[in-house]
């Protein structure tokens, strides 16, 4: 593991490129994988919803009894928009997973004799352009990427929480993952645990602590939501084939993710997905070269073996006994719930293909003045992952495209958020995800429903997930307990607005738009999912071409304020707490510090832990 | 030896897949992303 210290002779300026060519690489990958989603507008992708002027209030902290999915993602993005317009928060948040992922990812390749870049940059750019990422990007987890940009900073933190000022390291370290939220905590933890095990295995319970502690914001209104999982979701999320050799080989390609749309272009052609696992193989030759020259220390140890479990996990629900372990366990307790999305643990492997692809760079390149043809391999090695996976260019092969809210939204939710009556806003058509035309030149953008966040009050939508698998859609059943009670009174012919009001429902949206065509044509988009009726007392707010906003009337409508509980606030206290006093005591930031001054003839090389 | 080898395959491989990549976006520059048949979406296909 080096740190970003001047070496031997060498001067300040070319320490200072040396320090900045990993960001560099990071950003330009980031520029080429966004393409048109650098100008002006949101990137709307599945999972991926960014909204103008995002709302920042209790919902957004994490009130009420909803899964806390989007905490505090939802609720830093908010902040952040408060300096910034949202859509350019967007960007710098999706750049900053490229150029965070591929610093810390060269930081962890050992320092060599010689001053090559190759193998840091091989590092660098393996870890930001490889499978897992535009899979991930490609469903829109910007929250889960952010985790997976923070974790060689984690896994370099975890390894010297012994240390004075580890542990403010650990946690400032820890920073992407707290944004994050769950499944970056998560993956935080499958990389930290193991790592600080094979330093010292008495700070584990301190870096279980450290990832307790920045969990803190989702995981209080987690433990205290009735949220449930549905066991089934384990066969749908379960990691599968996507190049032809298997489950198990796609997985060890980075591949394997559970969603065909969410495979980028090109990816199963078959030179590229032949192409692949020799890459992957070739990186991990490197990591054991490393490994056995034992310049890895404990970090090489636990990564090992967070990769290991990581890609144990990531198996698991590709076979029928490992599937049933999983469904037993989600129905014994929520809680295990994450472990249905597999392919997701496969993160730690990246990480260490990343590095070890940077030790197979040092040894092609070899020493200086061996010759031309190994420095030529290690840079031609540097290339690889962006020339095997060209999916990802250009706004990920034309799928991620900027589009602007219609100026409607907007208006609506003027209206919404400038009433100081408590209620939620149910959003009709009863469905989570939509097709939008937003983009235009007859281009579809696939987004869950942006009305689920535009609001400062709680939103009801159907968060079932629907999930085709050889032609037939199955249902996965959502976690609200709200949504699921308002299905439930639409499936027994009871969702009027007395039914709704005493929900807590104060507003109907119906986004036009999206209306099966036999609802549109009829005219009565309330009728849409047996909700609501002709005689149901409703005052019309806002009628236009794409939505249509009702209220119900305040005797139905029994609801209270959203607002944070006092262990809600103190879980927020504690994190927020601990990561600004981290940042002050910890005396470095994720950020690179001003370049270093020449040592002279004095290495400061670190040694390995 | 083995590394001026290495450089060879690499650079073959790279070319080649510079090569496909380069014939692929050209003859399907006209495609769009996302077939547009529905306004409500599953959340994916397996």
């Amino acid at each position: 593991m080096t740190r970003d210290v001047p070496r031997s002779g060498e001067s300040r300026t070319r320490a200072a490129v040396r320090c900045a060519a990993p960001w560099l690489v990071g950003l330009a990958a980031g520029a080429l994988a966004l393409g048109p989603g650098l100008g002006r507008g949101y990137l709307l992708r599945y999972d991926m919803v960014f909204v103008p002027d995002p709302p920042l209030g209790p919902v957004q902290l994490g009130a009420g009894d909803g899964f806390p999915r989007a905490v505090p993602s939802d609720a830093v993005a908010a902040l952040l928009s408060r300096l910034l317009p949202a859509d350019i928060v967007q960007t710098l948040l999706l750049l900053a997973v490229f150029a965070v992922g591929a610093a810390g990812a060269a930081r962890l390749v050992p320092a060599g004799s010689g001053r090559a870049q190759a193998p840091r940059l091989a590092a660098a750019l393996f870890y930001v352009w490889n499978p897992f990422l535009a899979e991930r990007l490609l469903l829109g987890q910007w929250a889960v990427l952010l985790g997976y940009a923070g974790l060689p900073w984690v896994l370099a933190a975890a390894v010297r929480l012994g240390r004075r000022r580890g542990p403010a390291r650990f946690i400032t370290a820890l920073l992407p993952a707290a944004v994050g939220g769950f499944s970056s905590a998560l993956l935080s933890a499958l990389v930290a645990l193991p790592a600080a095990a094979a330093a010292r295995p008495r700070t584990v319970p301190l870096a279980a602590a450290g990832i307790a502690l920045v969990s803190l914001p989702w995981l209080v209104p987690a433990l205290g939501s009735g949220a449930s999982t549905d066991p089934a979701a384990v066969d749908l999320f379960a990691a599968r084939a996507d190049t032809p050799f298997g489950a198990a080989g796609s997985l060890l390609s980075l591949g394997g993710i559970w969603n065909a749309r969410a495979v980028p272009e090109l990816y199963g052609h078959p030179a590229l997905a032949a192409l692949r696992p020799a890459l992957s193989l070739a990186a991990l030759a490197g990591w054991v070269r490393l490994l056995r020259g034992g310049r890895l220390g404990a970090a090489g140890t636990g990564l090992t073996a967070a990769a290991a479990a990581g890609l144990g996990l990531a198996l698991l629900g590709t076979t029928e006994p490992g599937r049933e372990l999983l469904r037993w366990l989600i129905g014994a307790w929520p809680g295990f719930g994450p472990l249905r999305d597999g392919q997701l643990y496969v993160a730690p492997l990246a990480l260490l293909q990343a590095v070890g692809l940077g030790g197979a760079a040092e040894w092609l390149h070899g020493p200086e003045g061996e010759g031309r043809a190994g420095p030529v391999a290690a840079a031609l090695l540097v290339l690889a992952p962006v020339v095997l996976l060209p999916g990802l260019l250009w706004g990920a092969g034309g799928k991620l495209v900027p589009v602007r809210y219609p100026a409607e939204w907007g208006e609506v939710r003027r209206i919404v958020d400038g009433d100081p009556d408590p209620g939620s806003v149910l959003v009709l058509p009863w469905s989570a995800y939509r097709g939008l035309d937003w983009a235009g030149g007859g281009r579809t953008v696939v987004v869950l429903d942006p009305a689920a966040k535009l609001f400062e009050r709680r939103t009801v939508w159907n968060d079932d997930l629907r999930v085709a698998e050889d032609g037939e859609v199955r249902t996965v059943r959502g976690e609200d307990p709200a949504a699921r009670e308002a299905a439930r009174l639409a499936a027994e012919g009871r969702a009027d607005a007395e039914s709704l009001g005493a929900l807590g429902v104060r507003y109907v949206l119906v986004e036009r738009e999206a209306l099966p065509d036999t609802a549109a044509t009829t005219g009565d988009p309330l009728h849409e999912n047996k909700f609501l009726s002709d005689s149901d007392p409703l005052e019309q707010v806002h009628e236009g071409p794409r939505l249509a906003l009702y209220r119900i009337p305040d005797l139905h409508v029994e609801a209270v304020k959203e607002e944070l509980s006092g262990l809600e606030v103190t879980g927020w206290s504690a994190t927020v707490g601990s990561i600004i006093c981290s940042l002050a005591a910890s005396g470095s930031n994720l950020v690179p510090v001003r370049p270093p001054r020449p040592a002279g003839n004095r290495s400061r090389k670190e040694t390995p832990t | 030896m083995i590394k001026v080898l290495a450089a060879c395959v690499i650079g073959a491989a790279l070319a080649g897949g510079l090569a496909l990549v380069g014939t692929t976006v050209a003859t399907n520059a006209s495609s769009s992303a996302e077939p547009v048949n529905e306004s409500l979406y599953n959340y994916g296909d397996r």
